[in-house]
């Protein structure tokens, strides 16, 4: 094969890569696409204008800087070390769901958020929405003080006055036992405002207390496992103990509460004997990142699930001999499912997967399907003995609530009705997110007084009579209870930066005779629950954890009933055969601004989204297949019609989204969001059906116009010789192998045939002392980009914006490279991060002409910033493309509250000047300077990068070279080892492990 | 309108011979002797040894060193207790200042200043004289636990009645010290000691204090910038 002739790549970034569109080229062969003075150059009166005044401000300067005062407290706290950086333990609330913290504090104010290791729903990893969370707290747009609105005035109200009218409003309300009084809540597990509620609804008992989340995860779980046995059950998929896991259309590693621990365990699992390792199948529509990490992964549209779920109940029963559950009966139904179907041959596979995994078989289903596929599932799951196993149990906190999608539904309806008389919208935003047929922003002008309490002066907080601030976690005393119910204490970093009050502490200012503080009211309900001898000892010991011990919800078994709903799912299954027409609009909750509550967070905005690589936006993901029939391509708007409504929406081509069907991503679109989100993206709510349901039937047509979409997924393309090149060499980056393979000759598995013997150019180094470096497992990596915000966090990393990201100035220092191989219609997916390599050969260091990036003594390949003059040489010359470049003074207009998240360990860079990754040199600093104090020297653990730190599934492991029993060592010599364009003899200190593929032998080449 | 003056004079003036003479010399002082200057002014003008070296900003409170760490013999760590566990040698709160002033002289009109904080909980603001750079990253606690004494970097803080910087502060006096640590050693237990001396010639006790404390200073960029 001629290496000019052009042959598609093995695996490619994007389909404009694999069919080697030329304007992709521009990433590959320049490193820096624009110029700087849009293209052309300064010119020369321009370059003397700046000349001269620069000269000027030489004479003007003074040689010596500002005075700067030093202002040591009056009384300094007893223990307190200005200048240290201490660390408490929080508890970060999400859905309901609690994750342990562990904040980083830096003279009273917090820079930095990890997982707290003891915390069984962290375990020592976040999400990035935990790690940007500490943006929002410093987010200058959040709402600072009680609005009071009359018609279209808005005044500016004290708190004192919206207590009065609060206790005043709802001793009214308690007169007529709380007739006409509503309070709309966002899914909250917290003991103290469930005693508070408990306390509002007998004071009112007439008065109705609604739970709504815009994206439910528990709507379709709780109903289907209250078909299947009577009770709402939450379900608690155990991947530790999965050998065999089927995901129905769920995104358990991305878009749900538990996905931190989730990873975790997946990836532990993983990481267990070859013989135990989980399998997984993926069944969805749209292209999740679980489904990215599934060994076979069967693209199908959502109304054809519940076809495909009885199939394999069909299969697994009959065809398998399967005996349903003691007490269930006869299955005799299922016969006329049996075989044929779309996908018969993988599901004869995956029945017999499941089959012989009995007990360790886990099926999982996700919030899209519907509730009698979820009843259905639990059957399977007790039917292969996985319950209690594989899956567990426990009951659903407060059974008798109605669900989410219901509540929004009822609430509109009284408005409607005009039964409404006062509304409490507690830290929710149906204005913007409820579904669009509800009308929710006219209804809500119905109620008579609408009062919203929550962080923003959002959609929402401009239609209500008053608003409240709410506190943000990190200000707030408070508690909440993890996904499995362990008791988690919210603890205060800082004091309230304005007048925000916690939801509890507002509940208490209506309900209760003398209001008290949240910290009071934490710790009644403290006492309430562990009894008054635990408190001092148990409170405090509960503080300093950010858990109580035991506190789990108790696991429960109940025997699968059968119900209406055995012939309901039958029912579903055919009216999803007898459906082909039509495109299915899937909607996602979006792995960066959540529902659309994290929209004025630049770091997540900023954050590349895991599969699709967008940033500031979302779009209209498309199969490759279904982008052409429509004829369009990136960035494209397709008119998106649905029953009543149509919206204009960008397309992207997504290889692996389910064919004839189209998934967007919820919470884009905020009017009233704040500086930074207001405006980004596309409301698609306005397309969701009244029901609440997450998928819609629509109509698309193209519209001949376009949009820009900032996407970064051909950024910092590695090869500069072009994809036929990287073929012929056999070189391939995020490796993936077989088992099988990789059992038989690892070696030759993960390193291919070729054996490199470079030859060197330079003497060899020697490093004595420590030689730090980095190890990243491809197979424990889900791709989630926790590493990527924790990263920015800590390195003050700034946010360019899209304009920027567009012309390829994003600044992170870790990316997560994703790459697709196989066929564009169901493509194997890869995830890699990659950071600077701190190559022993750094061929960057050799073209920088002023020295400003240099080895140090251990190995790190360091930047010294006032040395650089911005040749951006380095940057050209290296093969990873990792270094980024301040094209702009990007902090230049931090305010003084911004700045306050500057993690001051850490220099702020200015314009002209090249950064890249440093192995979080601050944190190798300080740890030596500790074990040093305690006169010992470093040992394994002690230094953690950032991003290994927030890593869920522990992927990257860092540490000393030269230390034999190091986990890096070990990562080193491991047989799935490799580094990145090893035969360009940079001799890298970052290597990755291979991943495993776990395929079955049957679809093997798939 | 003068009259237009014969040839004779129309040269009224005539520079001198001398003049003439000293033209090269001109040349010379202009291409040779103003670069020279220039150079040696900025190098000199600038450097911290000029700019910084005796900086003595006027403080809130007249505090001597001289009279409580000389003349009294108060330890460094007395007040600035945080400098063996931290990277600051934080200056003292209020508190620590009327530990003793709450008794000793406790209606001097000098200490107006810190009565005022004491009573007030508003801090005193002091005025910084050893500034660093925000670049650079220095860590008191891992010099002052490795037998760096404070003099060597603070001079005779006990003779200062005002606070002065007594070293440049520069990154080349940094690095003479780290690639040369031998000198400026001494046993860590005494390193807030204004009167020590070294029992013997400086760099031997240095090399055997250097070789039990297994001091080894970094020269790396890393070390100190981030």
């Amino acid at each position: 094969m001629s290496p000019l002739k052009r042959e598609r790549p093995a695996q490619w970034r994007s389909l404009g890569d694999r069919e080697g569109r030329s304007e992709l080229r521009i990433w590959r062969e320049g490193e820096f696409p624009e110029g700087f003075f849009g293209g052309g150059g300064p010119d020369r009166r321009e370059f003397l204008k700046l000349m001269g005044a620069s000269l000027a401000m030489l004479g003007a300067a003074r040689c010596r800087w500002p005075a700067e005062p030093i202002v040591p407290f009056a009384h300094r706290p007893e223990g307190y070390v200005p200048g240290a950086p201490k660390r408490y333990a929080t508890a970060m609330e999400l859905a309901g769901a609690a994750t342990g913290l562990l904040v980083t504090s830096y003279d009273g104010r917090p820079i930095k958020i990890e997982g707290n290791p003891r915390h069984p729903y962290s375990l020592g990893g976040t999400s990035a929405w935990h790690q940007a969370s500490l943006l929002g707290l410093y987010d200058p747009d959040r709402s600072r003080h009680p609005v009071q609105r009359a018609g279209q005035d808005e005044s500016r109200a004290s708190w004192e006055a919206a207590a009065a009218f609060l206790r005043g409003q709802f001793a009214q309300l308690a007169a007529r036992e709380g007739r006409g009084l509503y309070v709309l809540a966002a899914a909250s597990s917290s003991p103290t405002l469930g005693r508070l509620r408990a306390r509002l609804l007998e004071q009112e008992p007439r008065a109705e207390w609604l739970e709504y989340e815009p994206f439910s995860h528990e709507d379709a779980e709780r109903e289907g496992t209250r078909l299947a046995c009577g009770q709402p059950l939450r379900v608690h998929p155990r991947f530790d103990r999965a050998r065999v896991v089927l995901l129905l259309d769920a995104d358990p590693w991305l878009a749900h509460p538990a996905a931190v621990r989730y990873i975790h365990d997946f990836s532990q699992a993983r990481r267990g004997p070859a013989e135990a390792r989980p399998r997984v199948w993926a069944v969805e529509a749209a292209h999740s990142l679980s489904g990215s990490l599934a060994d076979h992964r069967l693209p199908l549209r959502p109304s054809e699930l519940a076809d495909f779920a009885v199939r394999l109940a069909a299969q697994l029963f009959l065809g398998l001999g399967l005996a349903p559950p003691a007490g269930f009966g006869e299955v005799r139904a299922l016969e006329a499912w049996r075989g044929g179907g779309r996908a018969d041959d993988l599901l004869g596979a995956l029945a017999r997967d499941l089959w012989s995994a009995r007990g360790d078989a886990l099926i999982l289903a996700g919030p899209r399907v519907a509730p009698e596929i979820h009843a259905l599932v639990y059957l399977l799951n007790h039917a292969l003995g996985s319950a209690g196993r594989a899956v567990t149990y426990t009951e659903a906190p407060e059974p008798s609530r109605a669900a989410h999608a219901e509540a929004i539904r009822r609430l509109a309806d009284r408005l409607e009705a005009g039964r409404v008389d006062t509304l409490l919208l507690l830290d929710v935003n149906p204005a913007f997110d409820a579904p669009a047929d509800l009308e929710f922003a006219r209804r809500l002008e119905k109620a008579k007084t609408a009062i919203h309490v929550g962080p923003y002066r959002d959609e929402t907080a401009r239609l209500c009579a008053w608003h409240l601030p709410l506190a943000h976690y990190l200000e707030s005393w408070g508690d909440a209870r993890a996904w499995d119910g362990t008791w988690s204490i919210v603890q205060p970093l800082i004091e309230p930066l304005w007048e925000g009050r916690t939801a509890a502490e507002l509940l208490s200012l209506c309900v209760e005779q003398a209001p008290q503080r949240a910290y009071a009211l934490v710790r009644e309900t403290f006492r309430d629950a562990f009894g008054p001898g635990a408190v001092e000892d148990g409170w405090r010991q509960a503080l300093h954890e950010g858990l109580v011990e035991g506190t789990a919800w108790r696991e429960v078994m109940l025997p699968v009933a059968r119900g209406e709903w055995w012939d309901a799912a039958f029912a579903q299954a055919g009216a999803s055969a007898a459906r082909r027409e039509g495109w299915e609009l899937v909607f996602c909750l979006d792995a960066k601004v959540y529902d659309g509550r994290f929209a004025n967070n630049a770091w997540l905005q900023e954050l590349p989204d895991p599969m699709t690589k967008l940033t500031w936006d979302n779009a209209l993901l498309l199969a490759p297949r279904d982008a052409q029939r429509l004829g369009v391509t990136d960035g494209d708007l397709v008119r998106v019609q649905a029953a009543e409504r149509a919206l204009e929406l960008p397309a992207l081509v997504l290889p692996g989204q389910a064919p004839g069907s189209a998934s967007v991503a919820l919470g884009y679109g905020r009017r009233a969001a704040g500086a930074v989100g207001g405006g980004v993206g596309a409301e698609v709510q306005t397309l969701r059906p009244a029901d609440g349901r997450l998928v819609a039937e629509v109509r698309l047509e193209r519209t001949g116009a376009r949009r820009e979409l900032a996407c970064t997924q051909d950024h910092w393309t590695m090869d500069r010789l072009g994809a036929a090149e990287r073929e012929l060499r056999a070189r391939r980056f995020a490796r993936q192998v077989e088992l099988r393979d990789f059992l038989a000759d690892p070696h030759r598995a993960v390193r291919g045939e070729g054996e490199f013997h470079p030859v060197a150019l330079w003497r060899e180094h020697t490093y004595p002392g420590h030689r730090w470096a980095m190890a990243i497992d491809l197979d424990a990596c889900v791709g989630c980009g926790a590493c990527v915000v924790a990263c920015q966090a800590e390195n003050n990393v700034p946010v360019v914006g899209k304009r920027e990201v567009l012309r390829g100035h994003e600044m992170h220092w870790i990316r997560v490279d994703r790459y697709f191989s196989g066929d564009p219609e169901a493509p194997s997916v890869h995830h890699q991060p990659v950071t600077c390599h701190h190559c022993e050969n750094a061929p960057c260091e050799s073209v920088c002409p002023v020295a400003a990036t240099v080895h140090d003594s251990e190995g790190l390949n360091v930047m010294v910033y006032n040395r650089c003059i911005g040749t951006r040489y380095c940057s050209n010359n290296c093969p990873y493309k990792v270094r980024r470049f301040n094209w702009f003074h990007y902090t230049k207009k931090t305010g003084h509250l911004e700045a306050m998240v500057f993690n001051p360990e850490v220099t702020v860079r200015s314009r002209g000047v090249m950064e890249k990754c440093t192995f979080c040199v601050q944190r190798i600093q300080s740890a030596r300077i500790a074990a040093r104090r305690e006169g010992r020297e470093l040992r394994d653990g002690d230094v953690v990068p950032a991003c290994a730190q927030a890593c869920p599934a522990q992927a990257i492991v860092f540490g000393d070279l030269n230390d034999p029993g190091s986990r890096v060592r070990a990562a080193f010599d491991d047989a799935r080892a490799y580094a990145l364009l090893e035969e360009q003899n940079v001799r890298p200190r970052l290597r990755y492990l291979a991943r495993l593929l776990h395929r079955t032998g049957r679809r093997a080449e798939g | 309108m003068p009259e237009r003056a014969a040839p004779r004079d129309r040269y009224p003036y005539v520079l001198p011979v001398w003049l003439d003479r000293a033209r090269p010399w001109v040349a010379v002082s202009l291409f040779g002797a103003l670069p020279v200057y220039l150079v040696l002014l900025f190098w000199y003008g600038g450097s911290p040894k000029t700019t910084d070296v005796g900086y003595a900003p006027v403080q809130p409170v007249p505090f001597s060193h001289a009279l409580h760490a000389g003349d009294l013999g108060l330890d460094c760590r007395y007040c600035h207790n945080t400098v063996e566990f931290a990277a600051a040698a934080a200056i003292p709160p209020t508190d620590t200042c009327m530990g003793c002033h709450a008794a000793i002289a406790p209606d001097s009109p000098k200490l107006a200043a810190l009565r005022e904080s004491y009573a007030t909980g508003l801090p005193i603001r002091w005025v910084r004289v050893h500034d660093l750079p925000d670049y650079a990253y220095f860590d008191h606690s891992a010099h002052v636990r490795r037998g760096v004494g404070c003099a060597e970097c603070h001079g005779p803080v006990d003779r200062m009645e005002v606070v002065y910087q007594w070293a440049p502060l520069s990154m080349g006096w940094c690095l003479g010290c780290h690639r040369d640590p031998e000198p400026h050693l001494r046993p860590p237990e005494l390193a807030t000691r204004m009167d020590w001396h070294p029992p013997s010639d400086p760099r031997e006790s240095g090399a055997a204090l250097r070789a039990a404390l297994r001091i080894a200073p970094r020269e790396d960029c890393s070390a100190c910038h981030r």
